[in-house]
């Protein structure tokens, strides 16, 4: 392994994938490269349909590569069954959706907690409750998702993705069913947060404003990789 | 860790009502067949118990001949109770008169069921006692005291022996449902037997040892006597056909049993349902899970563990809501029945925490490995998984599973196939019109971009989900039809067997001249009567012109045994008569009822179809008859099935019409007799004292409390299956609830009034109702047709009535479920919906 991937927490290189449809098959991905730096931001931008979303599931090891490689953390995700990807991300990865994806039974701190419970994590609630407290919700302990509004939903999400401080944030569209008071909050949140546990962020956008604040931009059209650019962060930074 | 994951997950579920459908389901089948299975056991060995009476004994063998007396020893051995009769005709003689009286002797263990009824004098009040005679004494039934012109602690000779006049007679359990002899009962002790003379090498007596027990000695006992009995003994139970009573009992019996089978079939499908939607309500949670790095095992295991607790706290439920039902149903049964129920065995218990757990694990397995297998993925594409809720393995799988349920419950092959088949034939045509729906879809929607696509496209997705829809409702429908209809058949069959108004005396040796009289008697006072009878007894002693004792006689070794066997009853003297119409609940197998004109003014005969065998008779056969000594021949023209399970008289032969004014005949008749009639009717008897007259009273009201238990039983077990239906009914609407809350808000947002909805929602449980009615009506009245014959051995026939009744009562039933259930959902405003939903 060269020095330089080892600086890279995420090398991608001749990413393809194809899948079987109707008509034939069909090409989604096609040698897609880059790598993502540690602590870096990216944002993966392009039109619907580009292919942005199975990359970032890619990426996440939610979904299998027809060729090429990921590595995440040193970890080769090809080489990996999914129980070893589900272990990878239970310790370094968080997510955070653009539904939200909250499990309706549990209470706001519940769904905090609930991947360190799922990785054994005794420590979860205190943890739990400070991140509550971070995006202001400390409030909204024991509220359901549905006694919840869009924008304090997400930002349950956003503090359930950084419990047990992960090395990765993937963030698919977080501000896309929000209002823009509330999607400017969450984007500063996610920043912020960022920020202060030095994670690395890889966000799927179509909101050019959005990927602007990341250090990187990379553009899918017609899933192949059309350019990589600075963003605002990079200069700032 | 995750033990407290899935407990806290489980609990929020719970409290969410997540859970309460599968959890509803599961105690509902175990509920059903719980109080279903108990009740009915408990109703079951009741009515056994009470129609033992019947035979006085729970079996008896019956024989023309001495029976070893090693077999009663053995049967006492076994610990079975054990009684001995010897029945025989004998003369009577006292105050210078002479009567033949039939005869039957018992040991002091009679009866070993029932009671027998007697009266201190003949104006004494009735009781029951269990026992027989002292040594020395008679119980003599009323009409000898007439007869004879006798009082209690008379002296009376019966054959050979002198004997005092102990009791007044007035019923015996086993006495048989109409005997000419009946008035003319004597009961004596079976020590005395020897004293009357009676009982010679060579004399007509029948003998008779009676058994009672527990089922599993009574069967024990049966298979050491069976490969030892005899051509001329006969093993008879309560059930046995011929048994007054057995057939209806053997109905019940089976209705019973298809009721549990409906209640496991309705729970089951509740139980499908409701697994498979819980599941799908969780393919976001394991998805996301999943993606949070929740392992396979973890996952798995918090969901076993959810299945376990539920499965285990809804069987605790279900057993014991079904134990209090059960336990109220029995108390009432027993109060209107005025009889202790026996207590239920360990089998229901069993058998429902049994079919409790199948039902919780093969109808979840494949939903639930479904669940495992919904891919992270799920979370960034939406609908990923949801190819998978229309598994054929799940619907297989539970096909099987319910298969088997029914099988084993019923351990009847022939009543699964037929309800099963049924079943699976609504499903079919169900699924054929939801496909033709789809077709006509396909083919209109071939114009892109017309409106209609749109309309298409919805209709479409509807029909499928209406399609399981349907299929639920109309099989919920479907069983709850065919049990009112056959609870209505199978009554009315058993009233008309004992109408209200059926006569409750027998009349017989009437004179030709006291025909007259008699008319005008009842006429009188008013009283109903039937039809005088003429009736004359015969002995059947030849046919085709060859003499049967003599062709038994002068033939040897084993044809000579089969000819005695064949021709079995050749020496009964059977009550004859002569008839221009066939009698209510005969029907003729073969040949044809007597024509107006017979052939030369030749006698006909038509006989019972048993009899057919046992004399080994065919049509066209000449049956040789004497009377004292005076012969005829009647030629066979029909065979007849009788039901001997009616009050009626019932004739094994009946000669053809013009047989009238060749032999001295007596005449016979019935009448409605109440209590008002009693001085009158005795002082008839005492001015005719040749009339004799069999007092059935209290066997009619026998007869008829037993219709009455098990009507009643039958109208709970209904009731029970009823309340599944419609369960079932509320778990599917509420499966379904979360797609109509997402119409309902977009109807909402779209400006829809609320009254518009409420109809839109009406109108389509109407119609859904409506269509699964229907169905539901043809396809029980092709099953109830093939049941009906198969299984319950009565003509089948067709139920116009329901098929107006399927659709109108499946389109209240659903419509107002479906609207009560749906109604709650529509009263929250937009927004909340909006967050539920999300």
């Amino acid at each position: 392994m060269s020095v330089f991937s080892q600086l890279n927490i995420i090398n991608v290189s001749g990413l393809t994938k194809r899948v079987n449809t109707f008509e034939g098959e069909l090409t989604i991905l096609s040698d897609i490269n880059f790598a993502v730096k540690s602590g870096e931001s990216v944002a993966i931008v392009g039109a619907s349909g580009s292919g942005k979303s199975t990359l970032l599931s890619l990426l996440a090891g939610l979904d299998v590569a027809t060729q090429g490689e990921i590595i995440l953390d040193s970890e080769p995700l090809g080489e990996m069954d999914e129980e070893q990807r589900a272990q990878l991300r239970a310790e370094k990865v968080g997510f955070v959706f653009q539904s939200f994806m909250l499990v309706q039974s549990l209470t706001a701190l519940e769904n905090v907690m609930l991947p360190a419970e799922l990785a054994g994590d005794k420590n979860a609630k205190q943890q739990a409750i400070d991140l509550l407290e971070k995006v202001g919700l400390s409030h909204r302990l024991e509220h359901y998702p549905s006694q919840l509004s869009g924008g304090e939903q997400q930002r349950v999400a956003i503090a359930r993705a950084f419990i047990g401080t992960p090395k990765i944030l993937f963030a698919d569209e977080p501000s896309a069913n929000l209002d823009s008071k509330n999607g400017h909050m969450i984007e500063k949140l996610l920043f912020d947060l960022n920020k202060q546990n030095g994670t690395t962020l890889v966000l799927v956008t179509h909101d050019e404003q959005l990927a602007h604040q990341c250090d990187r931009i990379i553009h899918i059209e017609g899933g192949k990789l059309e350019t990589i650019r600075e963003g605002e962060a990079a200069n700032v930074g | 860790m995750w033990v407290k994951l899935a407990l806290k997950l489980f609990s929020r579920e719970f409290q969410r009502g997540e859970l309460s459908i599968i959890f509803a389901a599961i105690a509902l089948a175990v509920l059903t067949v719980f109080s279903l299975s108990s009740v009915t056991e408990r109703i079951g060995l009741n009515i056994e118990q009470k129609t033992s009476d019947f035979i006085a004994a729970d079996r008896r063998l019956s024989s023309n001949h001495a029976i070893s007396p090693e077999i009663l020893e053995h049967g006492k051995a076994l610990g079975l109770q054990t009684a001995k009769m010897i029945y025989f005709d004998s003369m009577l003689f006292a105050n210078d008169e002479l009567v033949l009286g039939s005869v039957k002797a018992v040991s002091n263990t009679y009866p070993l069921r029932g009671e027998v009824t007697l009266k201190d004098s003949l104006d004494g009040q009735p009781y029951e006692i269990r026992g027989a005679p002292e040594v020395g004494q008679l119980w003599l039934s009323e009409g000898l005291f007439y007869s004879l012109g006798l009082k209690v602690g008379d002296s009376v000779e019966l054959g050979a022996g002198n004997f005092i006049v102990g009791k007044v007679l007035v019923s015996e359990p086993d006495a048989p449902f109409f005997s000419l002899a009946g008035n003319r009962r004597v009961l004596l002790n079976y020590e005395d037997i020897a004293a009357t003379g009676a009982v010679q090498p060579g004399s007509r007596v029948f003998h008779r040892l009676l058994f009672a027990g527990e089922e599993q000695l009574l069967s024990e006992f049966y298979t050491w006597l069976k490969p030892q009995m005899k051509a001329n003994q006969t093993w008879q139970g309560v059930k046995d056909r011929q048994s007054p009573l057995g057939d209806n009992l053997m109905r019940a019996e089976r209705f019973l049993l298809l009721a549990g089978l409906f209640g496991i079939m309705l729970a089951a499908v509740a139980m499908a349902v409701s697994a498979k939607r819980y599941c799908e309500r969780q393919y976001d949670p394991v998805a996301m899970m999943k993606t949070l790095g929740g392992s396979r095992s973890v996952i798995r295991n918090i969901f076993l563990l959810h299945l376990s607790l539920v499965t285990g706290f809804s069987i605790l439920v279900g057993l014991l809501i079904g134990f209090v039902l059960q336990h109220i149903g029995a108390d009432y049964l027993a109060k209107f029945m005025d009889a202790e129920l026996p207590a239920a065995g360990f089998r229901p218990w069993l058998i429902s925490i049994f079919i409790g757990i199948v039902c919780a694990l093969m109808f979840s397995l494949k939903p639930l490995l479904d669940l495992f297998d919904i891919p992270p993925l799920r979370v960034l594409r939406r609908n990923l998984g949801d190819q998978l809720t229309l598994s054929r393995l799940h619907v297989g799988l539970s096909l099987v599973t319910i298969f088997l349920l029914m099988w084993m419950f019923s351990a009847q092959l022939v009543t699964t196939l037929i309800l099963f088949g049924s079943t699976l034939l609504v499903i079919a045509v169900l699924f054929a019109l939801s496909r033709l729906i789809f077709s006509a879809g396909r083919k209109l929607g071939l114009s892109p971009g017309s409106s209609w696509s749109l309309a298409i496209a919805t209709l479409q997705k509807r029909a499928n989900a209406n399609a399981i829809q349907l299929i639920s409702f109309a099989l919920a429908i479907k069983l709850m039809l065919f049990l009112v209809v056959l609870k209505n058949d199978m009554i009315s069959d058993w009233q008309m067997q004992v109408p209200e108004d059926a006569p409750n005396m027998f009349l017989i040796n009437i004179a030709q001249d006291e025909v007259q009289p008699l008319t005008s008697f009842f006429e009188q006072h008013n009283i109903t009567h039937e039809d005088f009878y003429p009736v004359f007894n015969a002995r059947v002693d030849s046919i085709n012109g060859e003499e049967l004792e003599r062709r038994v006689s002068q033939q040897e070794g084993e044809q000579e045994q089969k000819d005695e066997n064949e021709r079995r009853g050749v020496n009964r003297e059977p009550n004859l008569t002569w008839l221009s119409q066939l009698p209510q609940g005969n029907e003729i197998t073969e040949g044809e009822w007597f024509s107006n004109n017979t052939v030369d003014g030749r006698i006909e005969v038509s006989v019972f179809e048993g009899w057919k065998e046992q004399l080994d008779l065919e049509l066209g056969d000449t049956v040789g008859f004497l009377v004292n000594e005076q012969r005829f021949e009647a030629v066979v023209t029909s065979f007849r099935s009788v039901d001997w399970g009616s009050l009626k008289p019932n004739f094994v032969m009946i000669l053809s019409p013009n047989m009238a004014g060749q032999i001295p005949v007596t005449y016979f008749s019935a009448a409605k007799l109440e209590d008002k009639h009693t001085k009158a009717i005795s002082s008839m008897l005492q001015q005719y004292p040749t009339i004799s007259m069999i007092d059935i009273k209290s066997r009619l009201e026998q007869a008829q409390s037993i219709i009455a238990q098990v009507s009643l039983a039958i109208g709970f077990v209904l009731a029970i299956v009823l309340i599944s239906g419609a369960l079932v009914l509320v778990s599917q609407v509420q499966a379904s609830l979360a797609e109509r809350m997402q119409e309902v808000v977009i109807l909402r947002t779209l400006g829809a009034k609320g009254k518009l909805i409420k109809l839109a929602t009406l109108y389509e449980f109407l119609l859904l109702g409506a269509i699964a009615g229907l169905v539901a009506a043809i396809v029980s009245d092709i099953a109830l047709l093939i049941i009906q014959q198969q299984l319950f051995d009565v003509a089948g026939k067709m139920h116009p009535y329901i098929w107006l009744l399927g659709p109108l009562s499946g389109a209240g039933f659903v419509s107002v479920i479906g609207y009560f259930m749906v109604a709650k959902t529509m009263r929250q405003n937009t927004q909340g919906l909006l967050r539920k939903i999300a």
